[in-house]
């Protein structure tokens, strides 16, 4: 774990904007989080799956966003959504 | 399975919900499986569509059983759902890669519109009353299983598997299943060690069990716990640990679970699946989008103190799994627990 960790942009407990769009990512980002911000709450590195993808993508992270957020709804729910980093920036400017 | 979202009771109390659940399921393993699967071997020219014409002539379509419509609607209904359990199984016996022709499980994704509204197959309009369906779906599913059954001539008559091929996936199919499921959570609940391995190595641990782990990605374990209830849902697709745990009940693949679940996750829960959660407790929706495959882990269920694992596991639902539904508890009686092999 500690390996695939020191591949990741983005730490546990940092807030990420999603980006609205990605051309070259890999499609696997739901259009429900496009433009989101949640939380990273766990990293997984670059996952080989050569049954399911060709080629690797970036290192995942899961990021955990607010149902109230981003449905406009009362809600106390949440969603745990598995993102690749090259679809995640940081949600506000890092402090020095 | 197609009737996994009902209770395995003996009678069956209603006839429309499973209807309804052989619908979905067919035409989901139809435009999502079996056809996406043609086309992906059309166009990489494994096999021509004259390939099939040629196979066709070799394969009979069958006949209405005799009597069919003279059934009541109950056999008629339980004849469907085995059929339709035929043909899933014979849905992923045809979706074996050949080692000349290495598919990706994303390019089927892809090919078969997943991620693009235009290239959607499309799915037809149902008739209107209930007898009106059986019949039509009695109608669907034989067309299906032949185009199936000629598939499934031209792969060999083609050279392109082989009938050892066809029986190494046949065993291993009988192999996985959602018992694999129950005896993880079981060993999960008696032994701290073997939960915390599963937590943070997911597939590695399962092979103190003489479980095959698998090769489909990271195999992701949400642990449920008093102020923590998970729930997985792949809206994508429908990702879910198949390799290890088997398919998952027949609504996972279905849209309106999908679209409903992440809008309003307790909602849905208590009204879809009637399991009511204190607001104490976090409802959590695990999206499988990526290379994490999610199962959950469910709460051991009190009253259970000493219970050998064997016993333990006979609480767990493949429903449980997936998180809409707690273990079942000691009192009520194991009717759809995940059946164990043979």
């Amino acid at each position: 774990m500690a390996t695939a960790e020191a591949t990741h942009r983005f730490q546990v407990g940092e807030r990420v904007r999603v980006m609205q769009a990605n051309p070259a990512g890999s499609p696997r980002t739901p259009a429900y989080v496009r433009g989101k911000s949640g939380i990273v709450t766990a990293l997984h590195g670059s996952i080989e799956n050569p049954l399911d993808h060709r080629g690797v993508y970036p290192p995942l992270c899961s990021v955990l966003f607010s149902v109230h957020e981003i449905f406009c709804r009362a809600s106390q729910d949440t969603l745990s959504v598995d993102l690749h980093e090259d679809w995640l920036a940081p949600a506000e400017p890092r402090h020095r | 399975m197609a009737n996994s979202a009902q209770t395995a009771h003996g009678h069956m109390q209603d006839h429309e919900g499973h209807v309804r659940a052989v619908e979905a399921d067919l035409e989901y393993w139809r435009t999502k499986r079996l056809e996406p699967r043609l086309i992906q071997l059309h166009r990489r020219g494994v096999l021509t569509l004259y390939d099939l014409i040629s196979a066709a002539a070799h394969v009979p379509a069958a006949l209405p059983a005799a009597g069919e419509a003279t059934h009541d609607m109950e056999s008629r209904i339980r004849a469907l759902e085995d059929g339709l359990d035929e043909y899933i199984r014979g849905v992923a016996l045809a979706s074996i890669d050949s080692s000349d022709y290495p598919f990706v499980i994303e390019d089927t994704r892809k090919e078969r519109g997943d991620y693009d509204e235009f290239f959607r197959i499309a799915k037809p309009p149902h008739a209107s009353t209930l007898t009106e369906r059986i019949a039509r779906l009695e109608h669907d599913l034989r067309e299906y299983q032949h185009l199936l059954d000629v598939l499934m001539r031209a792969l060999i008559d083609k050279g392109v598997l082989t009938m050892q091929q066809l029986e190494r996936q046949r065993a291993f199919l009988a192999g996985r299943g959602a018992w694999n499921g129950a005896r993880i959570v079981a060993r999960a609940w008696v032994d701290p060690v073997f939960k915390q391995a599963l937590l943070t190595r997911g597939r590695e641990a399962v092979h103190e069990l003489n479980i095959p782990p698998g090769r489909l990605g990271k195999l992701g374990v949400a642990e449920n716990t008093a102020t923590l209830h998970n729930v997985v849902v792949c809206t994508l697709c429908s990702c879910y640990p198949h390799d290890l745990l088997g398919d998952p009940p027949w609504w996972y693949r279905d849209d309106t679970y999908k679209e409903r679940i992440v809008r309003d996750p307790r909602g849905t829960l208590a009204d879809r699946f009637n399991l009511q959660l204190p607001e104490s407790v976090e409802v959590r929706v695990r999206d499988s989008t990526s290379d994490v495959r999610w199962m959950v882990l469910p709460r051991r269920p009190a009253g259970t103190d000493g219970w050998s694992e064997e016993e333990l596991a006979r609480l767990v639902t493949i429903d449980s799994l997936v998180g809409t539904a707690p273990a079942l508890t000691p009192a009520a009686p194991a009717q759809a627990e995940c059946s164990v092999p043979r």
